[in-house]
Parts: structure tokens; sequence; C-alpha cells
């Protein structure tokens, strides 16, 4: 394992994780992605500091799909960016799996090519494959998705969750070992939002060694889940048990409820 | 012309018949008000300058109720009034235009049905385009007709018929306006010429010969316009250039997908590497633009639903406050455009590219093989080619 990516950004900040294993060789041979005490704050223009991450640690066993869950603007985006590489923390250290994939919440930001082969076939582009091994994974991906007749359609005559499908096909065909997922089901409707969690589920059991963290709003997709991250205002409130954050959720919902109604 | 419905007589405006020349209004006396416009109506005063004309017609005296239909006499009273533009509702209009166009921008690829022309290599494909970009501007003017038919009856047979009755509609009343505007104004305004000076009598010297052909210069005479033989023939270039130039495009871009055309450029501009163009470079950025280009579309549409959406009264605001409103509008464009584009880069950073097109590889997955069909395509090239040619010697 490359534990050269384990890169701290700033030493005195590390802390030891909510994690149940001692020691670091058990910790990185099972985990596929780890951050410790991440912090991320942007300047306004009026030079103010505004924090958006507070000491965020989170720990992703290796072959599992996880989610995170929390309110809007909580900070969840951000830590998936974070994790992407598209963002780089304040202070913390990181390490994750490579190769990594993320699809964007919005898929008209991840397609970024004119029809659906040539999109799919785009991230495969750094790695040197022969024209029958691109085709090969391409149409393997899209069948995943279930988009495998879409071959030649363009990207512009299909709708928002087909298009989703795609972008999620192409970061199936690349191969990856973590896919960072953000709000993948917004766009969906429930039939193609269960296909799409049945299709991640179906990659991680056949790989099993392909981790995946999914950011969502949907309490239902939890039951899919191995485990789940709660956030809120920019903190890990809570992680685990998929069941344990389920359970936690809905009793914060209903105390919200209750005082609404008194 | 009398209405079937009412004993009153039926009449048509003209300013009415110019806006829509189904609508019949019915004019007949009623105890209500005259008519039913405010004071400062810009419709108010032609129509009653035309009752005016009237000579029975008494404003005072006589009060009307005025009622329009659309489509036959079958009574069914229209709200015709929402059909009149007005500066307001104008600006509305314009932008309930905009959004409710297709977000697919015109001359997309068809996936189906495959034709012939599908299967036609791309690399040929930009050939013939040349080609015909090349030859009616060098060709007789029965070669450039014969072209233009030649692609007229291309678009019939290959594509969907919605798809060629709109693009040969729009392309064919294009060209109309650009044959009339230019045949009849390259000579419509005559040239400051002189006699000859001193007269043929003066000088002793004979007239001129006149043509034993039947030739003459002018062709037509319509009032003060013209139709010379030199105005046909710009007529004639410039509507055949551009009736060929859009339909072959559309054809082609119709029945080739955009990684396709991508391909047959690269390959075509692969030896340029050589001199040190950058192939991969402008390949990857054509594949980039064919994305984002139908984003583009998208946000045009999108924002323009945003604003008619908020059901702004716009008869209520001023000119400046409209303008003020189409400014946000464009402004908004620009800067979701530029969203999408950043978000589009960091996509593109997340699947792997790293700035350098050259190390960054773009998969041509169709099949290239030289098949029947394509043989077929370089057998009509030459021909037609041949025959531009060859017309300019012997048609005269």
């Amino acid at each position: 394992m490359n534990l050269s990516t384990l890169a701290p950004t700033s030493l005195p900040h590390l802390s030891a994780l909510r994690s149940t294993s001692s020691t670091r060789d058990n910790l990185t041979e099972n985990v596929a992605i780890e951050g410790r005490n991440i912090n991320f704050s942007v300047k306004t223009r009026q030079g103010k500091v505004v924090p958006i991450l507070k000491d965020c640690s989170i720990r992703i066993p290796s072959g599992q799909l996880w989610m995170l869950l929390g309110p809007n603007g909580c900070g969840k985006s951000t830590l998936l960016k974070i994790l992407a590489g598209l963002l780089t923390p304040t202070n913390g250290s990181l390490f994750i799996r490579r190769p990594k994939s993320y699809v964007f919440q919005n898929p008209d930001h991840q397609v970024v090519m004119p029809t659906v082969e040539a999109d799919v076939a785009f991230g495969l582009g750094r790695l040197d494959l022969t024209n029958s091994e691109v085709r090969s994974r391409v149409s393997k991906a899209l069948d995943v998705v279930g988009m495998s007749e879409y071959l030649e359609r363009p990207v512009q005559t299909l709708s928002g969750g087909q298009k989703q499908r795609v972008a999620i096909a192409g970061a199936l065909a690349e191969a990856c070992k973590v896919l960072l997922l953000d709000e993948l089901t917004t766009f969906l409707d429930e039939s193609d939002q269960m296909g799409v969690i049945k299709a991640v589920q179906n990659l991680l059991e056949i790989s099993g060694e392909v981790t995946a963290l999914w950011v969502t709003h949907r309490l239902e997709e939890l039951e899919y889940a191995d485990g789940a991250v709660y956030m809120e205002d920019g903190r890990v409130i809570m992680d685990g048990d998929a069941a344990r954050i389920s359970k936690f959720i809905k009793a914060k919902q209903s105390s919200y409820i209750d005082r609404i109604n008194c | 012309m009398n209405c079937t419905h009412c004993p009153f007589p039926t009449v048509k405006p003209p300013f009415l018949f110019l806006l829509n020349p189904n609508f019949k209004t019915l004019a007949y006396p009623t105890s209500t008000r005259v008519l039913n416009f405010p004071s400062n109506h810009p419709i108010r005063k032609p129509l009653l300058s035309y009752w005016r004309k009237s000579p029975n017609f008494n404003p005072v005296s006589e009060n009307f109720q005025v009622k329009a239909s659309i489509g036959s006499n079958n009574g069914e009273m229209g709200k015709w009034m929402s059909w009149l533009p007005t500066g307001g509702l104008a600006a509305d209009k314009i932008l309930r235009l905009i959004s409710t166009a297709t977000s697919s921008p015109i001359c997309q690829f068809i996936s189906s049905p495959t034709t012939f022309l599908h299967s036609v290599d791309p690399r040929i494909k930009l050939v013939w385009l040349l080609a015909l970009v090349v030859l009616p501007a060098r060709a007789q003017i029965v070669v450039r007709f014969g072209l233009v038919a030649f692609i007229a009856l291309l678009s019939v047979l290959f594509l969907p018929k919605p798809v060629w009755v709109d693009q040969l509609g729009r392309v064919s009343l294009l060209c109309g306006i650009l044959f009339i505007l230019s045949g009849l104004g390259t000579d419509g305004v005559p040239q400051l010429v002189q006699s000859r000076t001193p007269s043929s009598s003066l000088t002793g010297l004979p007239d001129l010969p006149k043509s034993l052909s039947g030739y003459s210069y002018l062709i037509m005479k319509l009032g003060p316009l013209q139709l010379t033989r030199k105005g046909l023939s710009v007529a004639s270039t410039a509507a055949s250039l551009t009736f060929i130039i859009f339909q072959s495009a559309s054809l082609c871009l119709a029945t080739t997908t955009p990684e396709q055309l991508a391909f047959a450029l690269r390959w075509f501009m692969l030896p340029l590497r050589y001199i040190g163009v950058p192939v991969a470079e402008i390949v990857l950025t054509l594949m980039l633009s064919l994305r984002f280009i139908n984003l583009v579309f998208d946000e045009v549409r999108n924002v323009a639903l945003g604003i008619v959406s908020r059901r702004i009264n716009w008869q209520q605001l001023t000119m400046k406050e409209t303008v003020d409103v189409f400014a946000s509008y464009i402004q908004r464009i620009f800067k979701n455009i530029f969203k999408h584009a950043e978000q589009i880069s960091q996509a593109m950073i997340v699947r792997g590219f790293r700035g350098d097109s050259n190390g960054h590889k773009l998969y041509f997955l169709s099949d290239s093989s030289f098949g029947m069909a394509d043989l077929i395509a370089v057998v009509c090239l030459i021909g037609v080619t041949t025959a531009a040619l060859l017309s300019e010697n012997f048609v005269v």
C-alpha cells in the first residue's frame, strides 16, 4: 500500500480517530478512506475567515458502501471535494486509496463529451489502452447502469436521470478503488434511484475491494449502506453502523417535530 | 362578408387582417361601451380612423361591441387583445419564445434510423463538404442549381420527414430572400454611364452592332428595379452557395457523431503536427465545444424560463426597467456559463485530465474500415466534380 498519500498537512492537529483498530498498520490495510482532523475555511472579501469544516475525522473501511448525511450547508460536499482532491484542506491529514472517482451532483458538470460512448471513455484517456479494451470497459459500465443501448446518443437528448447514469458509468469504467458520489439520486425518480443504488451495491459485491462514499439527503437509502457518517455545522457528529445513524436521525426529527408542535 | 350566426355585418379591418388573416370581426350596435380600449392604447387610433371613413359612422350616437374569432365562423370568440404586440407584452413574448424553444440545437446527430449516409466514412464526408463549398462558386448556373437539387434530394431521402421539412423550409426561405435581394440589388441602382459622344451621325462611324443571337443584358424590369445577367449570376451564386453550405452541413451533422467528425478532422490535420500545430489540443477543444454548445442553449432557455415564471407585469415597467431586466438576464447567462465551464474543468481534473492534451488520449471507437458505402460516395464525388468542371467548357 502506498502510504505516501497519507500526507499530514499539519502535524500538531493529528489526533486519534474514533476507530476500533489499535495499530496504524491495521488501519491502513482495512481502510480505504481516512481523514484526521480535517479543517477547511474560506476567506471572505472583507478578510474574515469562515470555517466550513471543523476537525472532521472519518474512517471508511475498504469494500463497503458508506453514506454521508447531514442538513444543507453542513459541509458534506466540501468534505467529499477534499477527499477527491478538488479542494485542499486548511489542515489535517488525509489518506485515500487510488484510483478514485468522483461523481458530481449535477450530471451536466460531469459529462464532458458530446455523446454517451465518448464520455464514458473520456476517463480512460490517462491509461494507454487499446480500442477493443476501451470498447469492452465502456460497454460493461453502461450495461451496469442500464444504458447499453444509448452508445451513440447525444448527451443533450438524455433526461437528467440518464445523464446521471452516464456519469456513474464514466466512473465505473475507470475501475476505481474508491467511488465518491455526491447526491447521485437528486435527479432520479424512485425506480432510477433504486437502480443506481443497486448498481453501486453490485459493483461493490463483484469487485470486493471497491469502496463507495455516498452523500445523500434521503434517509431511505441508508438501509443499503454498511455504515454512515452524520455531519452538522461542519463537524462529524456521529459515525458507524447505518441502523444506529438512522435511529439517531429519526430521533432528531421527532424531537424537532415535537418542538414545533409544542 | 356576413357572419352566419348573427344579422349584423361582419367586417375585416385591414390592420387586423395583417396580424392574422383568419380574424373575422363582428360589429354590431349594443348598449355597451363603444370600444374596450384604453384611451392611450396604440390600437385605438387606427381603429377609430378606419371607422370614421365609414359614411354612417357616428361615435356619439352609436355604440359598438367588437369581438373576434379565429378560424372558421364557428362563433367562438377569441381574446384577440392578447394577440396584439404591445410594448410590455413584446418583452414577455421574447422571453416566452426563448423559454419554450427546444433545448436541442439545430443540426444534432440523429442516431436512428441508420441510413446510407450514416455508414459513409466521416473523412469522405468532409471531402464532400469541401467540394460542395468550392464547386458552386466556380461552376455554371445549371450546375449550381443541380447541386441545390441534389442536396435537397439527399435531405429528403436520408432525414426523417419532420427534420427535412423544417430544415429545407428555413434554408429555402433564407436563400429565397437572399436571391431576391442580391438579384435585384446588384444592378438595381442604374450606373452612371455616359452615352457615346460625339454621336455616330457626327463622326460618320457606324452604330454599334446589335446582338444577332438576341442577347440582352437586361433580363427583367420590375418598376424601378431591374434583373440583369450580372444580377442573376450574383444571386444564383449567393443563394445556391448559402443553401448548399447550410444544408450539406446539416446533413453531415445529422448523420455523423461529433467523435467521428473529430476523428476525421484529426486524420486530416495529423501531418500538421510536424510544423508545430497542436492537433490534439484542437481536437479536444472541438469535442468540448460540441458539448458546451448544448449547455449554453440550456442555460439561455432556463434563465428565460426563470424570468417568465416570475410573472412580471411588463406593462407597468418603464423602458429603462425593461432594458434593466434584459441586461440582468444576459448577465446571469454569462455568470452561469462561466460557472459551468469551471465545473466542467473540475470534472476533467477528477477524471484524470492533467492539462496536457497529448497525454490524455481521446478514443474514437467507431469503425473506420472502407466499405461499399464509402466506394459509392467516392464515385459520386468524382462524378459531380467532373460534371462541374466539364460544364465550364460545354455549358454557355
